[in-house]
């Protein structure tokens, strides 16, 4: 018998950097990253400049009992997000949910059979890729709403960067809720279906009826604690109860998925 | 080296690896060898820590691989070769695959060369790759982080023949540079060409576990001497003979027997003995197929025998 193969050194990188680097790798390697990317841009811009124009109009129309003056460019940021966010989260939905389709995860488990670190790989590059987006969008919704509205527009600079911000930050937080959901759920359909369930159905439902305790129900649900937070509301809670809010659920959602991929077999 | 202790797998009702326990040893082709459902497939997802057994361990140098940090370095597995993302290219999926066990860049050219992949197939997207080229992009896989272990599982499927001469000198060169090397197949005529050393089982229960040439001559039921004589009366009186001294024999026309339970050598001094006249006297050595047929034959009745009377299990391991 010959020797033992000599043991290479190992790598001078942590495991879950490398994690990090490989959900990068093939995050970019795929067209549809792209082309998810490219639907957001034409969404928001097709959004926000619908937004805008209802401002306008209601500006402009005979009606004066629905004019509302001047309209910030983050406001309508905000409002697109409403849609736009659908195409976002796809990025965090995509990520783990392509895995279970294609087979891949089996691949993924035997490079980092940590699955705690699998999960927070995905989701450090889904925040970080949704965020970024996220700034992106805000941008390309400001530029549009500003074409549109005209005079009826304005972006005083600390408010329309808080409120790009704040999209990016909603976003971010939106797409690792939908990796985490994913991550237990497996089929990206199913995914979705909850997601908009959660974000907007359920919600919806809960405050049609007008009924205090079930609008408070509805208050705790992400999108509405999200939407709390965009908004800068005081009421019902702070804006940074919203804020973390929507992270208690985003954190939650990828903490069920460690468990779901700790204990299925791959 | 792996070491199963022990290891089994309910999925419900079903036990798909009963109480599996055996070394696999370095320096050495282990062929794993098993009808279709017999637990293969099973048994290396456990090894590799993609499905959690029921009881029992599966080591990979003493540790379980989800406590491996950088398990590449360790192991490489080429699984199903289909696990590839439909829309991903070749290249980009072997370049994740080393970022994560922080594998230098370069090492995805060198192991594209090693396994015959130019840059034209490397840059083709999984959805258009062949059975053959994802068998090679898998091993490709495997070989990244130059692993001590590799497993391999039914790795010359889809592969065209030279293909499979290949892998079967890759496998044997591997386990040459002292590596630990499991071949799992259900074609066993390229198992007996490949692997020094068997690991069978049965509905997910161990077999055999034994050097290929003895499995094969464990087999001996099916290991026989084949006699060929101008005389039909010579040899009729010698198949009677033969019959007498406890072998079973089979009329080959009237000028041939083929016998079975009794050596060469004996079935000549019989002959020599009655005077019988012979053309031909050749022992033909029991095929691995023989051997398995009859070895998975017992596995069935062995399903339905007493838990401990595994008969076959004795023959081969008793020795």
């Amino acid at each position: 018998m010959n020797a033992q193969p000599a043991t290479r050194t190992a790598p001078t990188a942590g495991p879950l950097a490398g994690a990090v680097a490989a959900e990068w790798t093939k995050l970019w390697s795929v067209r549809s990253t792209w082309w998810t990317l490219l639907s957001a841009v034409l969404l928001t811009a097709a959004a926000a400049g619908q937004l805008a124009i209802y401002a306008a109009n209601d500006n402009t129309n005979d009606d004066p009992a629905d004019d509302r003056g001047m309209v910030t460019l983050g406001s309508v940021v905000i409002g697109s997000l409403e849609l736009t966010q659908y195409a976002v989260l796809a990025i965090g939905l995509l990520a783990v949910t392509a895995e279970f389709g294609t087979g891949t995860l089996r691949t993924t488990l035997r490079c980092t059979p940590s699955r705690g670190r699998v999960l927070l790989a995905k989701a450090a590059v889904t925040g970080a890729v949704t965020f970024g987006s996220g700034l992106l969008l805000g941008g390309v919704g400001a530029l549009v709403a500003g074409a549109v509205l005209g005079e009826w527009g304005h972006a005083p600079l600390g408010g329309t960067v808080r409120d790009v911000l704040a999209s990016a930050a909603y976003l971010a937080l939106v797409g690792v809720l939908a990796l985490g959901l994913g991550a237990v759920l497996r089929s990206a359909v199913l995914t979705v279906i909850v997601l908009i369930a959660v974000l907007m159905v359920v919600p919806l439902s809960l405050q049609e009826p007008g009924i205090a305790v079930l609008t408070r129900i509805a208050d705790g649900f992400p999108g509405v604690a999200g939407g709390h937070f965009l908004a800068g509301d005081a009421d019902p809670y702070p804006p940074v109860v919203g804020l973390l809010l929507l992270a208690g659920w985003a954190a939650a959602a990828l903490a069920a998925g460690r468990v779901a991929l700790r204990h299925r077999d791959a | 080296m792996i070491t199963l202790r022990g290891l089994t797998k309910r999925f419900g009702p079903t036990t798909a690896v009963d109480d599996l326990t055996v070394d696999i040893a370095p320096g050495r082709v282990t062929g794993f060898l098993g009808p279709n459902g017999a637990g293969k497939s099973t048994t290396m997802r456990m090894i590799l820590g993609l499905d959690r057994p029921t009881a029992g361990r599966a080591l990979v140098d003493g540790r379980p691989y989800r406590e491996l940090r950088h398990p590449l370095h360790t192991v490489g597995a080429l699984l199903d070769a289909g696990a590839i993302h439909p829309a991903r290219p070749g290249r980009a999926h072997l370049l994740a695959t080393a970022r994560s066990n922080g594998i230098d860049r370069r090492r995805v050219d060198e192991v594209l060369a090693l396994v015959g992949l130019d840059d034209r197939a490397a840059a083709k997207p999984g959805r258009t790759l062949s059975l053959g080229m994802g068998q090679r992009l898998g091993i490709a896989g495997a070989l990244l982080g130059d692993p001590p272990v590799l497993l391999f599982d039914e790795p010359v499927n889809g592969l065209d023949p030279d293909g499979v001469r290949w892998i079967r000198q890759l496998t044997r060169s591997l386990a040459a540079q002292g590596r630990t090397v499991l071949v799992s197949s259900h074609l066993m005529s390229e198992m007996q060409q490949t692997a020094d050393h068997l690991v069978v089982i049965g509905r997910g229960r161990l077999i055999a576990d034994a050097p290929t040439a003895e499995v094969i001559a464990g087999g001996s039921a099916a290991a026989s001497v084949r006699v060929r004589g101008p005389q039909p009366a010579g040899l009729a009186e010698l198949a009677r003979r033969l019959a007498g001294d406890g072998g079973v024999v089979e009329a080959d026309g009237p000028h041939g027997l083929t016998v079975t339970g009794l050596t060469v050598d004996r079935v000549g001094d019989l002959a020599y003995e009655l005077g019988v006249a012979l053309h031909e006297l050749t022992p033909v050595a029991a095929s691995l197929e023989q051997a398995f047929m009859a070895l998975t034959d017992g596995s069935v009745e062995y399903a339905a025998a007493p838990a401990d009377s595994p008969t076959t299990h004795h023959r081969i391991e008793a020795r």
